[in-house]
């Protein structure tokens, strides 16, 4: 009688156990991924507590991020401005046109080690990544969309409720998952892996030529007290004399954000990974090419309604960077040495 | 056996007498409402009818009045503090829409409340949590339009219309939208008012505190704003503190129902 209790509830137990254990099979757990950071990086600002990168976390971003739903006109994705071969740009596009063949006024910027900034685009207009799709998506002249509107989109969708269920261990889309999705697809896109990061890094046996070397020696002489660090900008908000556009009169650099008089023209200073795809340049992308850029910090610099950057001023009180023509070769050639072909051909952020 | 039954009995009255003669002990939690009436100067706010009086010969025809409330926070008189759950207090008040007038606060420990502090926006360490510390206040803040599409932040207060003076005889629309600059400059700011009879909450009695809002405050407070000077203001750094400033100052306790 006492075997036959305890058999029982040893198969009682059994039972419950292996319920238990059925159970677990049905409950997905998002994959936690750790983020890989290049050696000779800062640490990141983005923080990951409020966000833990997961892989179903990151794969749902990368789909928002190509959704062309989130606009609209169902067709302007972001990855529509920001092509992973130009570094995220708008390829060839001095400045972007959104739905309805409307157009902003600003250069798109390249999406890339945006986890180590705390303050973004043009003018820092947003100042948390989780919160910086809200400008595209809601412009008229970008996506032209509402957030709440695309929630109610999303969760429409029988794909999406699957992968936010996925992602987020719930199949509702709601603003904080599509902005926690986003921001954790972004994060993961680091470019460090460029020819200067393995001669950096001393890796393999990789060394600059001696014309690299040479733009190397001008740029820390001449450009790096803007463009410094691994992430080649102070991320600071500089005006560098860029002549005023007048086919923008609205366009009024930082001070649109801050209000301050002295931010006038103000434009924050980009970095320059990958710079040899991300033409045209400047916050209107009025140059076509980096000789055009170099010849402007010599020659082009002048005047534009605020104040100019000290550091751009000479000695003499005139404005810009001595470079000769054998520098400005060095330079471009040494700039190339930052292109990150890793990143630009990187599956894991590919459309397709 | 008897003396110990009248020393019982002594003891109960003592008791009884302690729980009649102090206050009742006050326990458990209760609710608490707060009204935020919109006014102009001394009339009732009425969206696109009366003109009212600006500064001035200004008349205007206001068409939004929109706010956000935030971090509410109560004190009693022995000045303890009671502090809402953040992720909980943040509320935005329209004039288009009755029921945002009315904010409902949960769970607010039985007590006499003697003053209410509120903030006027979002404060920044709100704001830098991201996507998790908005969580669906920002859904709710873009339905109400109260975040800007060309920049990541919320609009603290929105302040629309039409106006016309001597100078300007033509209805000319005019708007105010005051919020924080990126990181630049914040115009998040808090108000403490005094209940001039106190709030008492209780398990079983939900008081509400009555606060005018006179939105006149905005064109005529410590700055005064003539439309005809600027009568667009969205991020400017001189303006849009003083009309942080105004705006603090429209608030004020009328009574509080018990």
């Amino acid at each position: 009688m006492l075997f036959m209790k305890k058999l029982i509830s040893i198969i009682l137990g059994f039972i419950l156990l292996q319920a238990c254990h059925t159970e677990e099979n049905y409950t997905i757990v998002p994959t936690v991924i750790p983020l890989q950071i290049p050696s000779n990086f800062p640490e990141i600002e983005y923080n990951l507590e409020n966000n833990p990168l997961t892989e179903e976390g990151v794969a749902l971003g990368k789909k928002l991020f190509y959704e062309g739903r989130l606009a609209s006109d169902g067709i302007i994705s972001c990855g529509f401005c920001h092509e992973q071969a130009s570094a995220f740009t708008h390829h060839g596009h001095t400045i972007s046109h959104g739905i309805d063949g409307n157009f902003g006024f600003r250069n798109a910027q390249p999406i890339q080690n945006l986890a180590f900034f705390s303050e973004f685009t043009w003018d820092g207009a947003a100042i948390h990544l989780d919160l910086q799709p809200i400008i595209p998506i809601t412009s008229d002249f970008e996506m032209g969309e509402t957030i709440p509107s695309v929630i109610q989109k999303l969760n429409s969708y029988p794909e999406y409720r699957i992968l936010f269920e996925n992602a987020f261990e719930d199949a509702e889309a709601t603003t904080e998952r599509l902005l926690k999705a986003l921001s954790q697809f972004m994060v993961t896109m680091i470019s460090g892996n460029a020819k200067y990061d393995k001669v950096i890094r001393r890796e393999g046996n990789v060394n600059f030529t001696n014309l690299e070397n040479k733009g190397f020696v001008i740029f820390k002489n001449k450009c790096a007290s803007c463009h410094s660090g691994a992430l080649f900008t102070d991320k600071s908000y500089r005006n560098n004399g860029i002549p005023f556009n007048k086919k923008f009169p609205e366009e009024e650099g930082r001070k649109r954000v801050s209000g301050f008089e002295d931010d006038f023209y103000k434009f924050r200073v980009p970095s320059l990974r990958n710079t040899e795809m991300t033409f045209p340049y400047m916050h209107d992308g009025r140059f076509g090419t980096l000789e055009d850029v170099l010849d402007f910090y010599t020659d082009g610099m002048s005047e534009n309604g605020g104040k100019i950057d000290p550091l751009l001023t000479k000695q003499d009180g005139s404005l810009g960077i001595d470079l000769s023509q054998e520098d400005k070769i060095a330079l471009i050639a040494f700039l190339k040495t930052l292109t990150d072909n890793t990143f630009l051909n990187d599956k894991r952020f590919a459309e397709f | 056996m008897k003396i110990t039954n009248y020393i019982a009995a002594f003891f109960m009255a003592v008791t009884l007498t302690a729980c009649t003669s102090t206050d009742e002990e006050i326990t458990g939690n209760g609710n608490i409402t707060l009204e935020f009436d919109n006014a102009f100067s001394t009339s009732d706010l009425l969206l696109d009818t009366a003109p009212y009086k600006g500064n001035e010969t200004e008349k205007i025809k206001i068409s939004k009045v929109k706010y956000i409330v935030s971090n509410i926070r109560l004190e009693d008189k022995e000045g303890t503090i009671f502090t809402y759950p953040k992720n909980e207090s943040y509320f935005i008040v329209n004039e288009e829409n009755p029921e945002s007038q009315f904010i409902n606060l949960f769970n607010i420990p039985s007590k006499d409340y003697t003053k209410i502090t509120f903030g006027i926006g979002v404060d920044q360490e709100k704001y830098l949590q991201g996507a998790e510390g908005q969580g669906e206040f920002l859904t709710k803040a873009q339905d109400a339009g109260m975040v800007w599409s060309w920049q990541a932040g919320y609009k603290f207060f929105v302040f629309e219309g039409t106006y016309t003076s001597i100078n300007t005889p033509d209805e000319t629309a005019f708007a105010f939208h005051m919020g924080s600059h990126g990181t630049a400059l914040d115009n998040y700011k808090e108000i403490t008012l005094t209940l001039k009879n106190s709030a008492r909450v209780r398990t079983n009695a939900t008081p509400e505190i009555h606060i005018v809002a006179d939105i006149a405050n905005v064109l005529k407070g410590t700055t005064k704003f003539m439309l005809d000077d600027t009568a667009q203001i969205h991020v400017n750094a001189t303006k849009s503190p003083q009309i942080a400033t105004n705006v603090n100052g429209m608030f004020s306790v009328d009574h509080v129902h018990n």
